[in-house]
């Protein structure tokens, strides 16, 4: 389990950067690494030069305002959960992270490197696609911004293109009155989800109001589920729970089958959490 | 009982019982542990062994050249060059004999079989090294066997062409009253139970270091049981034991996997002396997954006989396990006899006719880990009962009081010959079901507002026999171990024995015992294990008989340094010998406190001062004691019945688990060992170990499953992202309580505890979650129990009750 031979080089500027991941071959971006590196340890991923971009002044920024929050690339998963500021604006950043990993692993684990990575079973992208975020790029053709729904177009896959860095991401507000429930069930603590659901959800007195649902851990990039948003909006705690998980297992019909659980089990499971949202924010709206 | 401590000993405090804090921790606790990996000699270098990735394949031709002439390789070996090591030895022979050499030469059996082995500067160059020589290599496949039906098949494909087939051994007993039992039974039932494949997965991987320097061969081996290793090492390289020393520094952890003696243990050493250079191995976590033992692996195919009042007439159980390719040393055939040896548990339960099968199939080689096959006899016989109370209407509690030995029923002889010498089984059980009762009303409480939440309760009674023989593991060695004790002058006591330390708090209980028995404190006693040089030649650390061979051969040594300290005290005091007793460390007439002479001024006198020993008296001041427990067997009898262990310890253990319906997950809301290992040398200890074996335990009912590809027999794990060992966040609380029930025929009364904690979580979660899940008759029969499982069980019995409405209507 030691990596193959590869360069590395660690530029002070974004331009740097893309200058190598442009010209060279299978050049890679360390961030945390808390992915890559293993997989290099591993030899499944193939390396030529690993660019470090913890030297680039400014890429580590996080702001907040009232509209949304936006995430440097080498920011930490630590800074941004630790963050109450953040937590105030966009409370599904918190949620989700406290399922991300252990201390040690969130402590070197950046926001922008888990999107990249693009692991279908992984939070973070989920919250980024249900909270419409945006990712900022930098490459050898200049700056452009990605929408996350446009982002992530297969397990491990983006569209991401050669010689390009996302510098920063910026996840948008939910409206005010909306909860953002981050569900998952996950083996172990701090496991990816076997399966999980990201809901941003406003519930009015009695019915739901409108949902964004966005399920991970099913198929190869995060997965909307739109005919359990169509489904959500009027539903009431007194009315049968059934209808939610139809429409959540029609739209999980790409689940797949792995180690850790089967695809019948995931779009099951994803069913069940999406209730236990829906009477969450029902409850969350009757208890205010 | 003739061995305890000497009664001319009137020591003040007793150090046996206490919880003296461990005196092993500091070095690992502050990051001064020195493991096998922290060796460095000077020009040493680096081994890499290259490993099949052929699950079953012949060997056509290795291509070395490439690997050779990469810069920082110093050698490319394969099995060809190690034509001058022996096999490694294959003593028992009731099982397919397998001859396997050092790396496989002509045909691999598992993903992970070494079959070269690369020597460089260091790990980089040499794992670049070994992707060449895997890259030059040309196997021929050959079609594989992935599971006990597939290695059974009439025309699987044979691991060993020479066998008539995958089968290893195949015993069974002759018990007519069985086949009577279910002639007279209201009704009877078969089912099949599997326990799942898992390993043992220390800490610290395995390691080897080895240097030749002043015709020593010296070998540093993470293992449990170094003098094997050194017997073994040496006879297959032709080198005088005397000339070979193994020790190991501190061990993270073994849990039965070091107890195998590894081609590596072998290679490297090899290796070292072939280049007259130091190298090391150390086992990475990849190749630990596939190149350590694994184990369990049980399938249990049973017939149960039963009265409609509840009772269990008879048990058929064909207990079938998958050994792996069977290539390894010792053979990984004995923990499914252990399985059907305990099987029934505390319970009284004569009428089992266990049948014992092993068959290889192309997997890694299956071995010991912790528990040694009693979890998975424990889940079984458990499981069974759960299900007869079920199918009779009979409460489970009441159908375990009905079986389980009674105060006075031992010794007891099992079934299988096994011979409970003593025990609490009925009021361990008790204390556990007492224990029980608040924890459940206070879930149930938890739970009352949420429909989708289900709780119940598991149970589980077992007997963990302890100090087993090994010579029904290995066909070779025996059961009994060493100790040397010696008083120096300055009075210092040294304690050196054959058991090892990797944990579990050996030396301090080392240290307990030898003070009781020579009258001293603890911070007086220096405690030696695990080198081969320092150490009287033992067996090493496994199925629970560390403690209980210190007792016996450490009561033995000191009673012998107390005879000739007591002749010497009574010279230097002009008293006679009968009269000299031992008061807190000081050697006095009885009945009068002065004059006295002190443990140093014996020492002094033994070794140094030879001025003051009696005029006959030879010299210095150190016994050995070899101790064997008198009613362990190592054969079977004529009717195939053994009793392999020195003594017994039982214990129960209750769970009240939580089930959430609607995704299956389940949580422990309160775990409860009552457990009992005789005398306590160190109740800290004793908890350590419980606490320690029941997060094992739970990893085998809930988490830990090495699975294979049935098509291609590749493993489909890689690291700790398949294979989910639980973490401090997934293992509970425990309550724990114990009762003491001397060994009546062991030093102290003394009884193992390194395994019983092992035993009750896969029968305890099952059984709480199938209680839990009874309204839809869900009844669990296989491990790990996953959420999967779960809805997969649920949905099992929503088709079966669909199913019978259906055939109801028409």
């Amino acid at each position: 389990m030691k990596p193959a031979e590869f360069d590395y080089c660690r530029p002070s500027t974004v331009a740097e950067a893309v200058t190598v991941l442009a010209d060279v071959e299978s050049a890679r971006v360390l961030a945390g690494g808390q992915s890559l590196i293993p997989a290099m340890n591993f030899r499944l991923t193939d390396v030529s030069v690993l660019v470090d971009i913890g030297g680039v002044e400014g890429l580590d920024a996080v702001a907040c305002d009232p509209e949304g929050v936006t995430v440097g690339a080498t920011a930490t998963q630590t800074r941004v959960l630790d963050d109450d500021a953040i937590a105030a604006v966009i409370p599904g950043l918190r949620a989700a992270l406290r399922h991300v990993g252990h201390l040690q692993i969130r402590n070197r684990g950046t926001v922008c490197g888990s999107l990249a990575h693009a692991d279908p079973a992984a939070e973070l992208p989920a919250l980024a696609v249900a909270c419409d975020a945006v990712l900022a790029v930098s490459g050898p053709g200049g700056d452009r911004r990605i929408r996350a729904a446009d982002f992530f177009s297969g397990p491990f896959w983006t569209t991401l293109e050669d010689g390009e860095l996302i510098t920063a991401v910026r996840f948008a507000a939910p409206p005010a009155a909306a909860m953002t429930v981050v569900d998952e069930i996950s083996r172990r603590a701090g496991d990816f989800a076997v399966a999980g659901l990201v809901a941003v959800l406003e519930a009015g007195d009695r019915e739901m109001r409108s949902a964004r649902l966005v399920g991970f851990g099913l198929g190869g990039a995060p997965t909307r589920l739109k005919e359990a948003e169509a489904v959500f909006v009027g539903w009431a705690a007194d009315h049968p729970t059934d209808v939610i998980a139809e429409a959540v297992v029609a739209d999980t019909a790409d689940a797949f089958d792995d180690i850790h659980a089967t695809g019948w089990y995931r779009r099951e499971a994803v069913a069940a959490l999406a209730v236990r949202a829906a009477r969450r924010a029902l409850n969350a709206r009757e208890d205010a | 009982m003739s061995l305890d401590i000497d009664s001319h000993i009137r020591h003040s405090t007793r150090h046996i019982g206490m919880p003296a804090p461990r005196r092993e921790d500091r070095g690992p606790l502050t990051g001064r542990g020195r493991y096998v990996a922290d060796i460095k000699i000077a020009g040493m270098l680096e081994v890499v062994f290259v490993r099949s990735v052929e699950a079953h394949a012949r060997i056509i031709s290795i291509d070395t050249s490439q690997a050779s002439a990469l810069e920082g390789v110093t050698a490319v070996f394969t099995g060809a060059d190690l034509a001058d090591v022996g096999a490694f030895p294959d003593y028992i022979e009731y099982i397919g004999p397998v001859e396997q050499r050092p790396l496989a030469e002509d045909k691999v059996r598992y993903v992970g079989a070494p079959y070269a082995v690369v020597v460089a500067v260091d790990r980089y160059t040499a794992e670049d090294a070994a992707a060449l020589v895997a890259a030059g290599t040309v196997y021929e496949p050959l079609p594989t066997v992935a599971d006990l039906d597939q290695a059974l098949a009439p025309a699987a494909p044979r691991l060993y062409e020479h066998w008539e087939s995958n089968c290893s051994f195949d015993v069974s007993p002759h018990k007519p009253e069985v086949d009577r039992a279910f002639d007279e039974a209201d009704h009877a039932f078969t089912e099949t139970y599997v326990s799942q494949r898992q390993t043992g997965l220390p800490l610290e991987t395995r390691g080897v270091v080895a240097d030749v320097a002043d015709g020593t061969l010296t070998v540093w081996s993470s293992t449990q049981s170094p003098h094997m290793v050194r017997t073994t090492v040496a006879s297959m390289l032709g080198v005088a034991e005397p000339q070979v020393r193994v020790l190991h520094p501190a061990i993270g952890g073994g849990f039965g996997t070091k107890t195998h003696i590894y081609p590596e243990d072998v290679v490297v050493p090899w290796v070292a002396r072939r280049l007259d250079r130091p190298v090391r191995w150390i086992e990475d976590r990849l190749e630990n997954l596939v190149a350590s033992v694994h184990a369990r692996d049980q399938r249990h195919d049973v017939e149960v006989a039963y009265d409609d009042d509840g009772t269990i007439r008879a048990v058929r159980c064909a207990s079938m396990l998958d050994m792996g390719s069977g290539e390894i040393f010792m053979p990984g055939s004995a923990p499914v006899f252990v399985t059907n040896a305990c099987i029934t548990g505390g319970y009284d339960f004569p009428n089992m006719a266990a049948r014992t099968v092993g068959v290889v199939t192309n997997k890694t080689p299956s071995g010991a880990y912790r528990g040694f096959g009693i979890p998975e006899g424990a889940f079984v016989m458990e499981r069974i009962i759960d299900r007869v109370s079920r199918l009779t209407g009979t409460d489970r509690v009441e159908s375990r009081r009905r079986m389980l030995l009674r105060p006075g029923q031992t010794p007891y002889v099992m079934h299988g010959g096994g011979r409970l010498d003593s025990g609490s089984h009925t009021e361990s059980f008790e204390r556990a079901v007492e224990m029980v009762e608040p924890a459940l009303r206070l879930a149930e409480a938890r739970y009352a507002d949420d429909p989708d939440v289900r709780v119940g309760v598991g149970y589980c009674n077992y007997v963990e026999p302890t100090a087993p023989s090994y010579h029904l593991t290995t066909g070779h060695w025996g059961g009994g171990d060493a100790a040397t004790v010696r008083v120096d002058p300055d009075g210092s006591v040294r304690v050196a024995a054959g058991v090892s330390a990797f944990g579990q708090g050996v030396e301090t209980a080392a240290a307990q015992i030898a003070a009781d028995a020579l009258g001293v404190e603890p911070r007086d006693v220096t405690v030696v294990l695990g080198d081969t040089e320092r150490t009287p030649y033992g067996l090493g650390s496994w199925g629970s008989r560390a403690t209980m061979m210190l007792a016996g051969s450490v009561l033995l040594a000191s009673q012998r340094l107390m005879d000739k300290a007591r002749r010497i005290a009574a010279h230097m005091l002009e008293a006679a010998e009968s009269d000299i007793v031992l008061t807190d460390g000081v050697f006095h007439v009885d009945g009068s406190g002065r004059p006295s002479v002190s443990w140093a001024e014996v020492g002094t006198a033994a070794w140094v001062r030879n001025v003051d020993l009696p005029d006959t008296m030879e010299a210095g001041l150190e016994a050995s004691g070899y101790y064997h427990p008198e009613n362990l067997q190592h054969q079977l009898d004529d009717e195939g019945r053994i009793n392999a262990a020195a003594s017994w310890s039982n214990g129960a253990h209750a769970g009240v688990l939580s089930v959430r319906v609607s995704t299956g997950e389940i949580k422990i809301e309160d775990y409860i060992v009552v457990h009992d290992c005789g005398t306590v040398i160190n109740p800290a200890l004793v908890e350590g170990q419980i606490h320690g074996g029941v997060a094992q335990g739970l990893a085998g009912a809930m988490y830990e499953h090495f699975q294979y590809d049935s098509d291609t027999a590749n493993p489909r794990f890689a690291s700790f992202m398949e294979y989910l060992a639980p973490t401090c966040a997934e293992v509970p609380p425990l309550s724990v309580e114990h009762f003491e029930s001397p060994a009546p025929e062991q030093p102290l009364g003394v009884k193992g505890c390194g395994e019983g904690g092992t035993v009750g979580p896969p029968a305890v979660v099952a059984g709480a979650v199938s209680d839990a899940l009874s309204e839809w008759g869900v009844d669990l029969t296989e491990c790990p129990v996953t959420p999967v499982a779960v809805r997969a069980a649920l949905r099992a019995a929503a088709a079966a009750a669909a199913a019978r409405e259906k055939g109801g209507v028409a």
